[in-house]
């Protein structure tokens, strides 16, 4: 009973119910073990067009497509793409800073866990393999992908159980997680990104090179956004503990440049090199997050 | 600068406010957790920069603020004098010079400038405050101050100003503006200024600025000038006038140069009326170029012997006072000079020894037109002979002379006759000494006791020459300049060995030391003593060319000598001469506009009595009369300096220290503004709140300016 108090903490019925009909399509063809929705690389059965070739001895009769010979006199194969299940990672950033809670009535970690959990469920629910990766300063827990509802659990137990602290050093991470995961896949990253930006942004480029698709939501809080303070602050940094003194109210302007500066740098370097980049704002409901999520993926796959 | 309501300026302590906001006032800051501060770090370094700036930035406009305040209320006064540093309540003593000397006197615009220069005395005076002390004074040369102390009398000088007259003569700064700056010096407890109304003449000013440093002049005094006249305007003058000839006889052409100054910057025309005794005698027309001087000799001839009036006139111009120009010339009948020479021995041919004297004094023989008239005699000719129809006479190598002849040479002498002796062959030094010096008494003819004879004029085997030659004697002042002969190159092989007595002057020496020739004055005549002869048989002076000079001059100067010459003055300089009391009955100065002033006269001692007259400030011709105005006793010029014809004005900046009160009539602030400017200085109080309400504005605006947006 407690279990499932917990999972459904990450698993609104009402939120996946609203999402039920989705279907999540990887961008590029992966190698599955499970026959799904998603597009698959090699021939079979009852599959979708892919391309027609010119017959060459050996090829089944059976994939002749004889219209063709009707009109041309000549033998062409029609190939078909297989579907195939996908691998997921979901790779969360579980450093000090993503335990600030604004405003709102969850803290960031919360709503990525949240989040991270409803994508789980989905692909799941669909016969991929989900796996997940906690890191901080570096790699703390690794669940290898798998498929079924009762990986679900696993993955839940995972997120719940996980306590922020320490600094961030997703680059170092992203280097771990690339090496570990061989099987091209679906990384989705919850981060809040407190690291250099260019590095960052190198890393997921080189785990894109791997052919690996590589999903980003940037969680920030409200307070990150909007820089709601007026007075003279002493802001305490959740990651090092340190501090500093500072009239907010002036600071303000220059600090939401500067947001909205690294939010376009990693939107701008990111989609250049196929990289989806969300932001998830832990003020807005899950459900947005979770459409803006597949809105995207339609979109890039229809492409 | 200075203040109406200094008390104010304690409000200045306001200043400390802002400055304690700036460095002290912090908001109690509250604590809160935030992800990370990366992004805040990176903001706050950029924000910090510019919100210090902008918090330095607001300090200063609130400490100008309350300046501003302060200075509007305290009323402030500024300026570049002295006197508007001090407080507007300190009471000021100055000193108006006026500038009157004769470049004054031409016109600006149709308007007199003196006239100009009047009426802004008028106005600085008119600016004098209850407590405030003046005088005024003239720049001329001599300036002087009219009143020698300051005083508050207000209205007496304003009478004074109105009654200075323009004067004839030139600008002497120094004597007018060293006595006032001595005059405000002491008087530290007020404001002080020297206030120069001048047509800023150069030629008067640069000699002032050369020799004094203005620098110098103590800070706390202001010197204010106030240039009037405007440009210098196009003059043209006569700067001198004079008769080129030692000496002028009636009926003897005599020419007189006339000197031309075009001060303009074109060439110019004129024609030159020479009047004597006021009758148009001569014209001449001229052509003088642009900036130049030029000189033109006009013959004139006189007929009136004694003091003749001469003046030299062009046409009038801006500047009329130079147009005229005045000489004083006495004028001697053809003077008759008796040489009196050896007797002829019988049977020998007749005596030549006067040959040369003879020569040099009438070298054409010409029985007219001529300077002298020269009379040779033998001693009995002589003694039969009226001796005072002669100008001089010269005893030529006598050996004895008559003794009724010595008793009339020596009335001759003391009544104003001169004599020259020469020695020669026949002079026995015993008789010389005994008849002509110790048997006389008082009334000696010679003017030196004589001795031995020196050299050999037969072998001739030593020559020697005349050294020390008294340049200041007019018988050799003629050889003091460059080729005109040096008599010192004549031999002289032999001569009398004399002791000058001790009122007389040694005129020339030989070469070793010896006397040469010895002048002393006698009663109203002169006797000279050439130790020398008059022929070529003791020396070969006689032929050389400074012969003639030599004797012209000599015989000139004794003529003139007794004449009581004065010559051209400067207006304003006084005249005073010794005469004998005889001669100074009834003195009185006949003045250019027929005036006649008395002149007094303070007795000296040996019948000399002395006169001294300060009345020469018109420029004309003037006669000193004696004996009721019967008898002419002297006469002399008053001329303008040459230096106040040229008007061109000097540059402001050459002036150290002086202040500039320009005004141009109908333009910009009264003259009476401008001094009242320059005293206290300009008010700033209206400044300064207009400047306190824009920077309030601004202040405001900036201090309110959004520096980020809030939060709604």
């Amino acid at each position: 009973m407690e279990k499932t108090r917990r999972l459904s903490r990450f698993l609104d019925p009402k939120l996946l119910a609203s999402l039920s009909a989705m279907e999540i399509r990887a961008h590029t063809v992966v190698e599955g073990m499970v026959e799904g929705l998603h597009k698959s690389p090699f021939k079979g059965f009852n599959v979708e067009f892919s391309e027609y070739r010119q017959y060459v001895p050996g090829d089944p009769l059976r994939d002749i497509d004889w219209k063709v010979y009707g009109r041309t006199d000549k033998f062409y194969i029609k190939e078909h793409e297989e579907e195939t299940n996908l691998s997921g990672y979901l790779v969360m950033d579980t450093s000090g800073s993503m335990s600030y809670k604004g405003q709102g009535s969850m803290s960031k970690i919360d709503y990525a866990s949240t989040l991270a959990a409803s994508l789980a469920y989905l692909m799941l629910k669909q016969q991929d393999s989900v796996g997940l990766v906690t890191f901080a300063n570096g790699l703390r827990k690794m669940i290898r992908p798998r498929t079924g509802m009762a990986h679900l659990k696993a993955v839940c137990n995972e997120l719940e159980s996980t306590a922020v602290s320490e600094t961030t050093n997703i680059g170092a991470s992203l280097d771990l997680v690339g090496q570990t995961m061989k099987k091209r896949g679906i990384f989705i990253l919850f981060s809040d990104l407190m690291d250099n930006a260019d590095v960052i942004i190198k890393k997921l480029r080189q785990l894109r090179t791997r052919r690996h698709e590589i999903v980003l939501y940037h969680v920030l809080d409200r307070d990150e956004i909007s820089f709601p303070f007026d007075d003279t602050t002493i802001f305490h940094d959740l990651e090092d503990e340190s501090e500093i003194v500072t009239d907010a109210f002036q600071l303000r302007s220059e600090y939401l440049k500067r947001v909205r500066q690294l939010m376009n740098t990693f939107k701008s370097a990111l989609r250049k090199s196929g990289i989806d980049y969300l932001v998830a704002d832990t003020s807005m409901p899950l459900e947005n997050n979770l459409r803006s999520f597949f809105t995207r993926r339609q979109a890039t796959g229809a492409r | 600068m200075s203040f109406a309501s200094p008390w104010f300026l304690f409000g200045l302590l306001g200043i400390a406010v802002p400055i304690y906001l700036h460095l002290y006032y912090r908001k109690t800051p509250v604590r809160k957790d935030f992800p990370s501060l990366r992004l805040i770090k990176l903001s706050v370094e950029f924000v910090a920069r510019r919100k210090k700036m902008r918090n330095l930035l607001l300090m200063i406009l609130r400490i100008i603020t309350i300046i501003l305040v302060v200075m509007a209320l305290s009323r402030p006064f500024i300026g570049q004098s002295a006197s508007a540093r001090s407080s507007s309540d300190t009471p000021t003593a100055f000193v108006v010079l006026l500038d009157n000397s004769m470049s004054m006197g031409c016109t600006h615009q149709g308007i007199s400038v003196f006239n100009t220069a009047k009426s802004r005395a008028l106005d600085i005076l008119e600016q004098m405050q209850p407590g405030d002390r003046a005088t005024v004074g003239l720049i001329n040369d001599p300036g002087r101050l009219i009143f020698s102390q300051l005083t508050w009398d207000k209205e007496t000088l304003q009478k004074s100003v109105g009654n200075i007259p323009l004067s004839m003569s030139g600008t002497n700064m120094a004597s007018s503006i060293l006595p006032a700056l001595k005059l405000l010096v002491p008087l530290q407890a007020y404001r002080r200024a020297v206030y120069v109304i001048t047509d800023m003449t150069e030629s008067s000013w640069k000699p002032f600025i050369e020799k004094y440093d203005l620098a110098k002049v103590e800070p706390g005094i202001d010197l204010i000038m106030v240039p009037v006249g405007g440009a210098a305007p196009e003059n043209m003058a006569i700067i001198n006038l004079e008769a080129e000839a030692p000496v002028i006889m009636t009926g003897r052409q005599v020419p007189l140069k006339v000197t031309l100054a075009n001060h303009s910057q074109r060439s110019r025309r004129t024609r030159i009326t020479i009047s004597i005794n006021d009758e148009r005698k001569l014209e001449e027309d001229i052509e003088v170029e642009a900036n130049t001087v030029k000189d033109t000799r006009i013959m004139a001839t006189f007929a009136k012997t004694g003091m003749n009036h001469v003046s030299a006139a062009i046409q009038s111009d801006a500047m009329p006072f130079d147009d005229q120009r005045h000489l004083a010339v006495r004028v001697f009948e053809p003077c008759r000079i008796l040489l009196i020479k050896p007797d002829s021995t019988a049977g020998q041919p007749e005596n030549r020894e006067d040959i040369f004297v003879k020569f040099a004094l009438n070298p054409l023989n010409r029985s007219k037109d001529n300077n002298f008239a020269v009379e040779s005699r033998s001693t009995e000719e002589a003694r039969a002979s009226d001796l005072k129809k002669y100008a001089a006479v010269c005893l030529i190598n006598q050996r004895h002379l008559d003794l009724e002849l010595i008793k009339r040479l020596s009335d001759y002498l003391m009544g104003g006759g001169n004599l020259i002796t020469f020695m020669g062959n026949r002079v026995e030094p015993e008789w010389y000494n005994k008849n002509l010096i110790d048997d006389l008494g008082g009334s000696y003819l010679l003017p030196a006791r004589i001795y031995k004879r020196v050299g050999n004029a037969v072998s001739r085997s030593v020559d020697y020459q005349m050294t020390d030659l008294d340049a200041g004697h007019p018988a050799f002042s003629i050889f003091a300049r460059d080729g005109s002969g040096d008599p010192g190159r004549a031999q002289i092989f032999e001569f009398f060995q004399v002791r000058p007595n001790p009122t007389a002057m040694l005129l020339a020496r030989m070469s070793h030391g010896l006397p040469g020739i010895v002048e002393e004055k006698r009663g109203r005549g002169r006797s000279m003593l050439i130790t020398f002869s008059a022929d070529t048989s003791w020396t070969n002076w006689p032929v050389r060319p400074t012969w003639l000079p030599f004797l012209h001059q000599t015989l000139i100067s004794m003529i003139t000598a007794n004449e009581l010459a004065i010559g051209t003055i400067r207006p304003g300089m006084p005249v005073s001469a010794t005469i004998t009391s005889e001669e100074a009955r009834e003195l009185a100065l006949k003045m250019p506009d027929d005036n006649q002033v008395k002149l007094t006269v303070q007795t000296g001692a040996q019948g000399l009595v002395h006169f001294s007259t300060r009345d020469t400030d018109q420029n004309g011709y003037y006669e000193i009369l004696a004996e009721g105005g019967k008898q002419i006793l002297s006469a002399f010029a008053v001329n303008p300096p040459a230096e106040e014809s040229l008007l061109d004005r000097i540059n402001l900046r050459q002036i150290p220290r002086f202040i500039p009160l320009a005004h141009e009539a109908g333009r910009g602030k009264s003259v009476k503004e401008k001094v009242s400017l320059l005293r206290d200085g300009y008010d700033l109080s209206g400044a300064a709140m207009l400047a306190l309400m824009l920077l309030a504005l601004f202040e405001s605006w900036f201090a309110n300016l959004p520096t980020a947006r809030r939060v709604d």
